[in-house]
């Protein structure tokens, strides 16, 4: 079958230690081989640096929100318009482009696996369906649990095994990958009009608390034995002194798993605010970071902001409407019964707002104060903090303490006594980034056993070649190298198949969706529990037989089946 | 001096639209007449496929060239799009997006505008002596930001939302505007010689003076006391200060009579 040799590449591939090797990658039939012996199919890397493909563990690129976002803003599909190609359709949309627009840029940047942050149970159907155009990269979905009714019963019955019933039973209909909680008991309360605060308001009606449903739902995800961890979006985002709550969070959290994480935060940054009021408003990442290195349970995503144009959307509805009163622009808010809700609103960072020029600052801070880069992702929670394409900027503030200190001198005046980003010299090296951009991904997400995240033998034979030559290039000092250099691969390689080179895609690319079907006993299958059904037949809109999502809807079919201890 | 005087051909399908954004002054500056493309329908067609072209003179800057386009070009879209400098006269109608971000120079146009004339326009002249359609000097889909300086003067009537996301510039339409004249304004002055409906909804700034009746004032409109004089106009207007439905508005709207919308 296929065969292709890469030759003379400057691998860094963590989770096999190498660490700047020049080397031959030979791929098989998809896969990461020993040899091949047809050597007809040669590319030549001229050592370059190489990785693994990126894993984005944390973006909104599919499903009902970003399509609303994408209709909601029509300024912002005037911006990024690109012409079609023999292989590329023609694109538009800056911050929520067209799906289409999403796979071609993380595929120019060598991305080739990606997770939806949050994916509403019930609208499932609808991001299979935009998956299935995001064909560059592999897709997975977290699935919402936040202010799921027949969860929040079983917490308040204090009955863990019928938690995990329901989740595995969801998973597995919706062909979701994770547990994703956000703003646990916020969203019911929103539709309320109301709000949880921090983690100990109970949740109207169910009489639960944030800090229980988080905590049912991470020993039910143990129970499963989920691939990856519980993904949690914590209560009070975007709040100033809502830094105790993250601390309280994960101080909570017990340690249940060796091999990874047992709570992957998401989009840290907004979540370590210091102050009581926006006048006061400082940056607490340092008390954030001492807590994460102390806590080998926790992984987090440093959602680092970046300045300009952006699209803001997430499950956390009350947030949203906080930040709509802030900036009086257009606003829009959904509720998935029964389930969760959503809110969507455009915004601009700007460097001349203090309080943006201090999320900036913050999200650098935490990824520079985690000692361990295994604990801490590269995301900007796309679209929220900034685009992804911004990613190599963030890669080159990393790596350069002169880059921050040059940007850092444009910003608000009264920056530097809110936050301490000035008094950090850490410079990252080509390894640290790796780890942060693909390995730790892979490894918090559980699938580095599929192959992702690495260049071993039997790995995919995801490769990103990119136009840097390490040796010759000082990233602390020449930046605008390392910017350049990451935003355009020379060779994007997705089951090895040169998918994207230079920029232009190649072919029209056929991706999978990887999705979880934990094996649940018969007698724990809550889809044939008379209460629940009477309950679903009650509630929903739609009947029990129409809610699962049929294989028919996924391209290509990863299922991980997962062993329970129920 | 130059003049280039283009005449559409006969066409088949009077309804398939042309894309004739390179139809402007800086396009004709050089001696020898470059190869234009232009995309009609689905396909791209080459400048002398679809007009006779006939130059006469020479000209060093733009604003030396005069653009002259006849035949029927009611389909022509996007005539004079970012335009710096020089004149172009149609003799008859145009198309959608004339004048799109043009910045300077003079367009006339003899016959009526389509859509968009003068959208998102930063300085220059526009004149149009028939009348205009639908939102003329606003800005584009969500766009915040219309027209922004220079002036547009339509001798006819204009459509619905005339000046929408006006930023600055001025608009002057000697007929009956639609509805929602001055939507979202947050500059600029509008001057209606007749008669418009609900005018000024959610501005925050800018002026909108209507000559006739302006009907469905909204209700977040305030009527200021005592009638006030205009120096252009000398005689009674009524002011409102609106919209405020917004923190702080600096809005005004002037009319002759108005009706209150109920």
């Amino acid at each position: 079958m296929s065969e292709l040799l890469v030759k003379n590449a400057f691998v860094i591939d963590p989770i096999n230690e190498i660490n700047g090797e020049i080397m031959d990658i030979a791929v098989k039939d998809g896969k990461i081989v020993e040899s091949v012996k047809d050597s007809s199919n040669v590319i030549d890397a001229k050592g370059n640096l190489t990785l693994p493909g990126g894993v984005d563990s944390h973006t909104h690129i599919c499903g009902t929100k970003v399509n609303f976002g994408r209709y909601m803003s029509p300024e912002d599909m005037r911006a990024g318009r690109g012409r079609a190609q023999k292989y590329m359709y023609p694109v538009s949309g800056y911050s929520v482009p067209t799906v289409y627009g999403n796979t071609y840029r993380y595929s120019s940047l060598g991305y080739t696996t990606v997770l939806e942050g949050a994916m509403a149970p019930l609208e499932a159907r609808h991001t299979h369906e935009e998956f299935s155009y995001n064909t560059l990269q592999d897709t997975m979905a977290n699935t919402l649990f936040d202010g799921n009714w027949a969860v929040m019963e079983a917490v308040a019955d204090n009955d863990l095994k019928k938690v995990a019933a329901i989740v595995g039973w969801t998973l597995a209909a919706v062909k979701g990958f994770a547990v994703k909680i956000t703003n646990p008991g916020g969203t019911e309360m929103w539709g309320w009009g109301k709000d949880v605060g921090c983690m100990h308001t109970k949740v109207d009606y169910f009489g639960v608390t944030a800090a229980e449903i988080t905590d049912y739902l991470i020993r039910a995800n143990e129970l499963l034995n989920l691939p990856h961890s519980a993904h949690l979006h914590n209560n009070n985002l975007g709040k100033p002194g809502n830094y105790k709550c993250t601390l309280e969070r994960m101080q909570r959290t017990p340690d249940l798993n060796d091999k990874r994480q047992t709570l992957y935060m998401t989009h840290v940054q907004f979540h370590s605010y210091g102050g009581s009021k926006w006048a006061d408003f400082c940056s607490k990442a340092d008390d954030v970071a001492w807590m994460i290195n102390r806590k080998p349970q926790i992984a987090i995503d440093m959602g680092q902001v970046m300045f300009g144009k952006t699209t803001t959307m997430t499950a956390d509805g009350p947030m949203e409407f906080n930040l709509y009163r802030l900036y009086n622009n257009k606003w829009s808010n959904h509720d998935v019964e029964l389930e969760t809700g959503s809110g969507i609103i455009p915004v601009l960072y700007s460097k001349k707002n203090l309080v943006n020029s201090i999320m900036w600052s913050i999200g650098l801070e935490l990824a520079l104060m985690t000692k361990n880069p295994w604990q801490c992702m590269l995301a900007t929670d796309n679209p929220n903090g900034a685009p992804f394409v911004k990613y190599p900027e963030v890669i080159a503030l990393l790596m350069s303490s002169k880059y921050r200190d040059e940007e850092f001198s444009t910003l608000q005046k009264g920056t530097e006594k809110r936050t301490f980003l000035s008094s950090l010299d850490r410079e990252m090296n080509w390894n640290e980034i790796a780890i942060m951009t693909r390995a730790a991904q892979a490894k918090a997400l559980g699938i580095v056993d599929l192959g992702k995240g690495h260049l071993g033998v039997g790995a995919d034979a995801d490769i990103a070649i990119y136009p840097i030559k390490t040796g010759e290039t000082d990233p602390a000092q020449e930046y605008e190298k390392v910017i350049k250099g990451l935003s355009v691969t020379t060779h994007t390689i997705k089951r090895g198949r040169t998918v994207s080179r230079d920029g232009n895609c190649l072919v029209f690319g056929d991706n999978a969706t990887i999705w979880v079907k934990p094996k649940i006993p018969e007698n724990y299958d809550i889809s044939k529990d008379p209460e629940f059904i009477k309950r679903f037949e009650r509630y929903y809109t739609v009947n029990l037989a129409n809610y699962p999502v049929e294989e028919e809807y996924l391209n290509r079919n990863i299922c991980i089946e997962t062993e329970t201890e129920l | 001096m130059k003049t280039v005087r283009l005449k559409r051909k006969e066409i088949k399908n009077p309804y398939l639209p042309v894309e004739a954004e390179r139809i402007t002054t800086e396009t004709f500056l050089g001696d020898e007449l470059q190869d234009i493309s232009i995309w009609s329908g689905n396909q791209e067609k080459r400048l002398e496929d679809l007009f006779t072209v006939d130059t006469e003179g020479n000209a060093e800057t733009a604003e030396d060239v005069h653009i002259i386009l006849s035949g029927d070009c009611s389909k022509v879209k996007r005539i004079g799009e970012y335009m710096t400098g020089g004149k172009i006269t149609v003799e008859g109608d145009i198309g959608m997006h004339c004048g799109n971000f043009m910045s300077g120079g003079v367009i006339e146009i003899k016959g009526n505008a389509d859509s968009w004339l003068g959208r998102e326009m930063r300085g220059g002249e526009i004149i149009c002596r028939g009348n205009a359609a639908l939102y003329c000097g606003s800005g584009y889909r969500g766009e915040k930001k219309g027209m922004r300086g220079g002036l547009i003067h339509i001798y006819g009537d204009a459509g619905d939302f005339l000046g929408e996301t006006l930023w600055g510039g001025k608009i002057i339409v000697d007929g009956n505007a639609g509805n929602m004249p001055g939507a979202e304004m947050q500059g600029g002055e509008i001057i209606i010689g007749k008669d418009a409906e609900i005018p000024g909804a959610n501005m925050k700034d800018g002026v909108c003076i209507i000559c006739g009746t302006a009907f469905d004032i909204l209700p977040t409109f305030m009527l200021e006391e005592g009638k006030k004089n205009i120096d252009e106009f000398k005689t009674g207007f009524f002011e409102f200060s609106g919209d405020h439905a917004n923190r702080k508005p600096k809005g005004r709207i002037y009319a002759k009579d108005y009706r209150i919308h109920e």
